[in-house]
């Protein structure tokens, strides 16, 4: 048997796992599905057509698969083995389904925008704002109050400093800072943690050396197409470059225009 | 009339004050000590091994003692003592200490925190400090009395806010503080800097008249030119300084020491001197038992 509180009110009509707990004054929506091993803590709401993979642990007062305007009709999906903190918002989206993935650690009063697209792995400080349509690959940290606007991506393993506000779309690999923000450099630490060897990081510090030059707009073209005749050999390199050739591109055609 | 106020839930264990007010929706969990006078508005939880004073007041939506944010945090038995008269806003967070960190989150009495501060783990909040809205208190932190921490401040880990001191809105803080100064960003809201004395700050503090100008004297020749403050303190210490001003200098001068600004960094990885003072003396004969 799960262990509901008899103060929580769970109106779904989906089964519940026997392992899942769900504490008091919580609510569970209509169409809301739980995964096996969930721990939902006390005063939590969950509503809309959400579902939570395994293991996840949501903590006091957050709202999750709620929508903007207030009414319960939009769809989450959350992974598995995620921490969503204190007083965190996960919106749920109408057109387009909210998807977080695996093992994130969504800190306190961090909000996720309806349609927000969330990788595996992420940390995201207090007070993250996660934009509506925005995207959010794998590895990410963001510092605190770090605001990402909607419908930008943020590339994997790019750490925000806190403060940050993400504009446009950011590069994988880097360390952001600003409003508007700049790449400061690589994320070495990071991608250190995430086992990179030295070789990769040094590649990429040259390849950030060239490209983004501590300057705040879009990469030249020009540079990119050099690059990627010399930097056939690192494969990370390789997805740096893929990542943002396609606006530097486009910025190239419309200064031609 | 039906008392409105029985839909909440107190553990059997735990200990609250007759004259405690604990509303609707409230959970307290079984570690837990509430004193007297005490208000716990709607939908307040406490969790963890937590002790909580007298005549403190939480807004609606606090969430106090849950387990730290930090990856290191293996579930242990770590404290989160709060002191007297402290008022907590709207959606406040405080969490317990670490194992690594000192076992103790530490709250003195006569402070507020406005809506949606967050006070993480190891934090050591002396009295009378104030804290505005969404201020984030990152872990291993020390703000010592009289503290004035504007709206949307954000504090770097391992930082010391010194004593009556004064961070403006907005204002990121990657270093310790020194005591008496105000600290913000300039009007474009960049680089944070000590721009001047927390005039309110020294009023608060009733210094002695010549321990007063003896303070303003060094605050002025510290953070007024480019020399290197390491060299200013080594000059103006020649010429003998004592009182608050001394204790001023031997703040900038452990600064210094520490790891970009911060002395508490020395203290990383292990419990800061405050954890001896602070931590009744039961539990830390418990932990220095489960240590060796």
């Amino acid at each position: 048997m799960p262990a509901i509180s008899p103060l929580a009110i769970v109106e779904t009509s989906a089964p519940i796992p026997d392992d899942v707990r769900i504490g008091p004054f919580s609510y569970i929506g209509a169409e809301v599905q739980i995964g096996p091993g969930c721990v939902i803590d006390n005063n939590v709401t969950i509503v809309g057509r959400t579902t939570l993979g395994a293991k996840n642990h949501i903590f006091p007062m957050a709202v999750i698969g709620t929508t903007e305007d207030g009414s319960e009709a939009g769809e989450c999906y959350i992974g598995e083995a995620n921490a969503i903190r204190e007083h965190v918002t996960i919106y749920a989206g109408a057109n387009k389904a909210t998807r977080v993935g695996n093992d994130n650690l969504i800190m306190i009063a961090s909000q996720i925008g309806p349609g927000a697209i969330v990788g595996d792995h992420g940390i995201f400080d207090n007070l993250t704002q996660i934009g509506p349509g925005s995207r959010i690959e794998d590895y990410v940290r963001t510092g605190a109050y770090s605001f990402i606007d909607p419908d930008v991506t943020v590339g994997a393993y790019t750490f925000t400093v806190a403060y940050v506000r993400v504009n446009r779309n950011a590069p994988p690999f880097a360390t952001i800072q600003g409003s508007p923000f700049r790449v400061r450099g690589v994320n070495a630490e990071n991608l250190r943690r995430c086992g990179f060897g030295n070789d990769d990081i040094r590649a990429l510090k040259n390849a950030f050396r060239e490209l983004f030059n501590d300057t705040n707009g879009p990469c030249d073209a020009g540079v990119i197409r050099r690059l990627k005749k010399l930097a056939g050999t690192n494969p990370h390199v390789m997805q740096l470059i893929q990542s943002i050739e396609p606006e530097a591109r486009q910025v190239e055609a419309q200064d031609n225009a | 009339m039906p008392d409105v106020e029985v839909t909440r839930q107190i553990d059997p264990s735990a200990k609250v004050a007759p004259d405690a007010k604990v509303s609707a929706y409230c959970v307290i969990g079984p570690n837990v000590t509430i004193g007297p006078g005490t208000v716990l508005r709607r939908r307040v939880c406490v969790h963890g091994h937590t002790t909580i004073g007298s005549e403190n007041t939480f807004a609606e939506g606090c969430v106090i003692g849950n387990a730290p944010q930090d990856l290191k945090y293996a579930g242990g038995p770590t404290l989160l003592i709060i002191g007297h008269r402290n008022r907590f806003g709207r959606n406040t967070t405080v969490h317990v200490g670490t194992e690594t960190g000192g076992h103790l989150t530490h709250i003195g009495d006569d402070n507020v925190f406005q809506q949606g501060c967050h006070i993480a783990h190891d934090c050591y909040v002396h009295d009378k400090s104030y804290f505005g809205r969404n201020v984030l208190v990152a872990g291993h932190i020390c703000v010592e009395t009289g503290a004035v921490v504007e709206d949307h401040v954000g504090i770097h880990q391992f930082s010391t806010i010194g004593r009556y001191s004064r961070i403006g809105p907005c204002t990121p803080v990657r270093r310790d503080i020194p005591p008496y100064t105000d600290f913000y960003c300039d009007q474009t809201g960049q680089s944070p800097a000590v721009r001047g004395i927390h005039e309110p700050g020294i009023k608060a503090a009733k210094l002695a008249p010549d321990e007063e100008k003896e303070l303003r004297h060094i605050l002025g020749e510290l953070f007024d030119d480019e020399t290197a403050l390491e060299t200013k303190i080594e000059q103006l210490e020649k010429l003998g300084v004592e009182g608050e001003a001394a204790a001023v200098c031997e703040f900038c001068r452990r600064s210094l020491r520490g790891v970009y600004g911060r002395y508490r960094e020395l203290f990383r990885g292990g419990a800061p001197p405050e954890a001896e003072l602070f931590l009744p003396p039961q539990q830390l004969a418990d932990i220095r038992r489960t240590l060796s």
